[in-house]
């Protein structure tokens, strides 16, 4: 048994917020926190700042005389990424595939949790055999799948003409077709994402008090009932905690989304980040691509910040 | 030491009165220098087959007293935006780089010129339009290594069987024979594929600077240029149009690959070498691969001609394809000890190095090189192997032909290809994909302060 | 756990459910299989068509090669190299990034003071800045003090990237330990800190293993700051390094295979050993407000 269980011994009393009161102790807590927050100023929030200064002027990486601020053009990289296209397609392209990612990850985990919770056969093995895809880097994920998904000498193809549904090699071409491509990117994200959400959404399920189901089963729920009504609602801080941290992870699919299609083709899948990296390290116009970067760091954060809020909430309801 | 470098001097001279014999064994060069206790650092590009130039530098090291250090190992591309990080930042601290006659435009800020540094002599040993290729602006910014160039690979079992020959004949009133325009390489491509003789009529890389080049090559021997003397993107002329109608045209009716546009070099290889593909452009350096039994159906099963010549819509413009480049050796201009780099380079770049590389495969770019390795060749089990030889040495004498030598050549191939793919996919019509392309190339170009 | 009634309808139904999760899992865990049968297979055997699902032998050869143990192969990757500088990198990082993060945790739940939420948001959300963002600014000025394809300039990337995870973790951990034992070592004239580190921080040992694992595999399988920080085998780690495999023309796939074996090694030894740890650190530590 794995998750602890706590706040079920408490049974039936009311589920309250337990807030900790905590302690006034002047400067010590600032001492605890200050080298932390010194390595991420240094580190993070410095650069960061740089990289706004950069997005503001004219920087290009062969030209170091490029990086001069002038006022008149300040804004010249965000207007022109304003007037983009291929930005505002690949911004699109970035949000289907998060919240498709997400969603998908989420509901199969959810799922999964369920039907782990029932095992009753060989649990530990069952349990590594979950982690497997924790073993891999986002790299390497992204090598194998499109090792997988290769129209020619894939196994995925290679597997349907075995079992008979392709008569010929190269027959479906996943990595180029609307939407093969977008479909097999988030295939390869999810299966990435499934082991450390599942992990956290059984250990909810395991946690869950069993005398409100048996109370459900004597008022004849049934079994949909009982996940819609009892489970699910009572998951909902395992749930924000798995999505929470699934959000700050996200980027990691970045990886997965260059190796596999680099953006292609004909930017189909082209993101914030494959653009990113094409405009500022290939075409080597770090000012434009720090421009972009800014504007998909506020979207990141907002994007965490809302799950952070919603995972504040759910503690509170608890 | 005067005496040593006479010798050497005297056999370097030797060496190339007598190069058409190549009885003698060819020579190293660069080994006239006392480098003791100077480290080299190079950065280059690796892989297993580049074994052998590795093998030799420690003759080298022996020789001169110096250290040579590799400092990064790396393909290509990724070697391209080490270069530009490096440079960008001062932080380029060896003094032998890798450089490409396709990447040195964008470099040249950042390299030694290196004309002082070789004799007119030496210099005259290597293939006159790959220096050309490398001369910007009247300074010379590398020594090339090796070169490449693609032929037309065809499967030979299709051009040999005299009831598909027949078929043809019916079919379009012509003869069967190895093609020499594309427009008989559509012709046939499609023949062989409507009527099942082969899985593929064509196959070419369709990503990244890959697509771009062999766009590039197609529209140029239909007579058409990328930019104008101005700098004005042209490709979305008719010429552009006709090429890209006819790339798009192959996709739909599945002349090529399904996958087409994820392929690289290794991909389209990939389909030749399993005897799928009936005719394509293809780089020579691929040859012992397709030649391996053990790894190729196709082994023992295709020939060799010159680059097809272009559509006819470019009535006289016309020429024989030949997208190519060199892989070279140059020196930043940040070197700690550019004097030792150089003589690296002479050495790497010697008659002696190049020709062990040759018998790897690569093409040469010294004519004493051309001259040893087609004469080791004469007596080859397989004809192919000399005739390879010569049609590449005509190739890479009469039809090199390197991309536009502007810095932009990447960022306008990343604006580019995509636009094409889209053409190749049927996302969008030829007309209106080029002209997207243009109207983004132009904004680039002008940014670049080109206008 | 749920409860369940016994009976013979129950019975069917474990095994259903038993063979579903089996089926489902394996699927799951495939491309691990699939890698490491790469990694052993004769080369002829990768690529080809019709696929050979099911390797004739099992060879060495991929990792003799990538070693040096084969004479016949002079040109290899430099797996010492990545091996060392991964180490390097995530150990030193993983080490710091906890111990940083713990305290910082500590303090947000332990503490009242000033700006307390807004400090606590400000460090969760320096970790949704995407590698892609911060890779360029720091190369910039990373080049400035010579930390540019340096594995100490790499490892306080990391301390900085896995602090925020660290904090969260840990901050949950702390909470959860009941407020009397600290009140009376209060009473028993601990100050904070020994009060911290006598009592508080060995009771949150498996928060701190399990902060820790993910701290190391993050830095372990990093690839966007190390591609551009690291210049070459100085510094460069294994997600770089499988690109080593990548020549001008021809992909080496076994022996990338061959190298994510050993990659995903420390992953998997972690994974076994700490298993149970992982779930209720993530959890218990997480939740309970």
């Amino acid at each position: 048994m794995i998750g602890r269980r706590k706040n079920a011994d408490d049974g039936a009393a009311p589920k309250r917020v337990i807030q900790f009161s905590r302690i006034d102790a002047g400067a010590f807590p600032f001492l605890l926190i200050f080298p932390a927050v010194l390595v991420i100023l240094l580190v993070i929030a410095f650069p960061l700042l740089y990289s706004l200064y950069v997005s503001f002027t004219p920087y290009e990486l062969l030209k170091p005389n490029s990086l001069n601020f002038t006022a008149a053009r300040a804004l010249r990289n965000y207007e022109k990424l304003l007037n983009d296209d291929i930005f505002w397609r690949s911004l699109w392209n970035t949000i289907v595939f998060l919240a498709v990612t997400v969603n998908l990850s989420y509901l199969l985990s959810l799922a999964l949790s369920q039907l782990l919770a029932r095992v009753t056969f060989g649990q530990s093995l069952l349990r590594t055999l979950l982690m497997v895809p924790m073993m891999f880097a986002p790299i390497l994920v992204g090598m194998q799948f499109r090792w997988f998904f290769n129209a020619n000498v894939g196994l995925v193809n290679n597997f349907l003409i075995s079992v008979g549904i392709l008569q010929e090699q190269g027959q479906i071409a996943w990595l180029v077709d609307v939407p093969l491509g977008m479909i097999t990117i988030i295939i390869a994200s999810i299966w990435m994402n499934i082991p450390v959400m599942t992990i956290i959404l059984l250990a909810g399920v395991l946690s869950l008090p069993s005398e409100t189901f048996e109370a459900a089963e004597v008022d004849g729920a049934s079994g949909w009932q009982k996940f819609r009504f009892i489970t699910f609602p009572l998951l909902a801080p395992f749930s924000y905690i798995a999505l929470t941290i699934m959000s700050l992870d996200i980027a990691r699919a970045f990886d997965i989304v260059r190796i596999m299609t680099d953006g292609g083709p004909a930017r189909r899948t082209e993101m914030l980040w494959t653009y990113i990296t094409r405009l500022a390290i290939e075409d080597t116009k770090f000012g434009l691509g720090s421009a972009m970067s800014w504007i998909t760091v506020s979207l990141s954060v907002l994007f965490t910040l809302y799950f952070f809020r919603q995972l504040v909430k759910a503690r509170i309801v608890q | 030491m005067m005496r040593k470098l006479f010798l050497i001097a005297l056999i370097l001279a030797l060496v190339s009165v007598s190069a058409v014999g190549a009885q003698d064994e060819a020579q190293y060069a660069g080994l006239d220098m006392d480098l003791s206790g100077i480290t080299i650092k190079m950065a280059n590009i690796g892989g297993g087959q580049y074994e052998v130039m590795y093998d030799a530098i420690s003759v080298f090291e022996e020789a001169t007293g110096a250290t040579v250090e590799i400092v990064a190992l790396l393909d290509g591309f990724s070697m391209d935006q080490k270069l530009k990080v490096d440079f960008a930042t001062g932080a380029a601290d060896y003094d032998v780089a890798w450089d490409h006659t396709s990447f040195v435009a964008q470099y040249t800020p950042f390299l030694l010129p290196l004309q002082d540094y070789f004799s007119e002599d030496e210099l005259a040993a290597f293939s006159p339009a790959i220096l050309d290729a490398a001369t910007i602006d009247g300074d010379l910014y590398l020594i090339p290594r090796h070169a490449d160039i693609s032929p037309i690979h065809y499967r030979k079992d299709l051009y040999e069987d005299d009831a598909i020959a027949a078929a043809f004949m019916d079919a379009t009133g012509e003869e069967l024979t190895v093609p020499t325009t594309l427009e008989q390489i559509d012709q046939q491509a499609r023949f062989f594929v409507e009527n099942g003789h082969s899985t593929l009529g064509y196959t070419l890389a369709g990503k990244e600077e890959a697509l771009t080049g062999r766009f590039y090559e197609m529209h140029f021997a239909s007579g058409g240029s990328l930019f104008d003397e101005n700098y004005e993107p042209a490709f979305n002329d008719e010429i552009g149009v006709a090429v890209a109608e006819l790339l798009a045209g192959w996709y739909v009716d599945g002349v090529i690959p399904s996958d087409t546009t994820s392929l690289l070099w290794d991909g389209v290889a990939q389909y030749f070498c399993n005897n799928d593909v009936a005719i394509k452009l293809e780089w020579y350096g691929w040859y012992a691969y397709f030649q391996d039994t053990d790894s190729c159906a196709v082994a023992g099963n295709f020939g060799l001609a010159r680059g097809f010549t272009g559509l006819s819509i470019g009535g006289d413009a016309v020429r024989p394809s030949g997208w190519a480049g060199a892989h070279a050796f140059s020196v930043p201009a940040t070197a700690p000890n550019p004097q030792a780099g150089v003589q690296l380079i002479k050495f790497l770049s010697s008659e002696r190095v190049a020709y062990e590389e040759a018998l790897l495969g690569f093409l040469p770019t010294r004519s004493d090189v051309w001259d040893r390795v087609i004469a080791d060749a004469s007596d080859a089990e397989n004809p192919l192997d000399r005739e390879r030889l010569e049609l590449a040495r005509v190739q890479v004498g009469e039809d090199f032909k390197t991309p536009p030598l502007i810095a932009e050549w990447i960022p306008f191939s990343n604006i580019f290809y995509p636009h094409l793919q889209a053409v190749i996919l049927g996302d969008v019509s030829a007309q209106d994909g080029l002209d997207a392309a243009a109207a983004e190339t132009r904004e680039m170009m002008a940014d670049a302060g080109y206008y | 756990m749920i409860t369940r009634s016994v009976g013979p309808n129950r019975h069917r139904n474990d095994i259903i459910w038993n063979v579903v999760a089996w089926a489902i899992l394996s699927m799951l865990a495939l491309p691990a299989f699939w890698i490491i049968m790469t990694a052993f297979r004769p080369n002829i055997e990768i690529n080809t068509f019709p696929p050979v699902w099911i390797p004739k032998r099992l060879t060495l050869e991929a990792f003799a090669n990538m070693f040096g143990l084969n004479p016949d192969v002079q040109q290899r990757v430099a797996v010492e190299a990545y091996l060392r500088n991964s180490l390097l990198a995530s150990g030193i990082s993983t080490v710091i990034a906890v111990s940083l993060g713990t305290l910082a945790g500590y303090a947000f739940a332990r503490f009242r003071f000033r700006f307390h939420t807004s400090l606590f948001l400000g460090i969760m959300l320096s970790r949704a800045v995407p590698g892609v963002a911060l890779s360029l600014p720091l190369f910039l000025l990373f080049n400035r003090v010579g930390l540019v394809n340096n594995v100490l300039g790499l490892a306080l990337v990391y301390v900085a990237a896995n602090i925020p995870f660290t904090a969260w973790l840990m901050d949950g951990f702390f909470r959860q330990i009941p407020q009397e034992l600290t009140e009376s070592a209060y009473i028993d004239g601990c100050g904070y800190w020994s009060a911290f580190w006598r009592i508080e921080l060995p009771l949150s040992l498996p928060g701190l293993a399990t902060a820790a694992i993910f701290a190391f595999l993050a830095a372990w399988n990093e690839f966007q700051i190390v591609s551009v920080l690291a210049r070459n085998n100085a510094a460069k780690t294994f997600p770089p390094g499988l690109f080593a495999f990548t020549e001008q023309f021809t992909v080496d796939w076994r022996g990338m295979a061959a190298m994510s074996v050993i990659m995903m090694a420390p992953a998997v030894i972690f994974v076994v050993l700490v298993q149970r740890n992982l779930v209720s650190g993530l959890t218990f530590g997480a939740v309970k407000g």
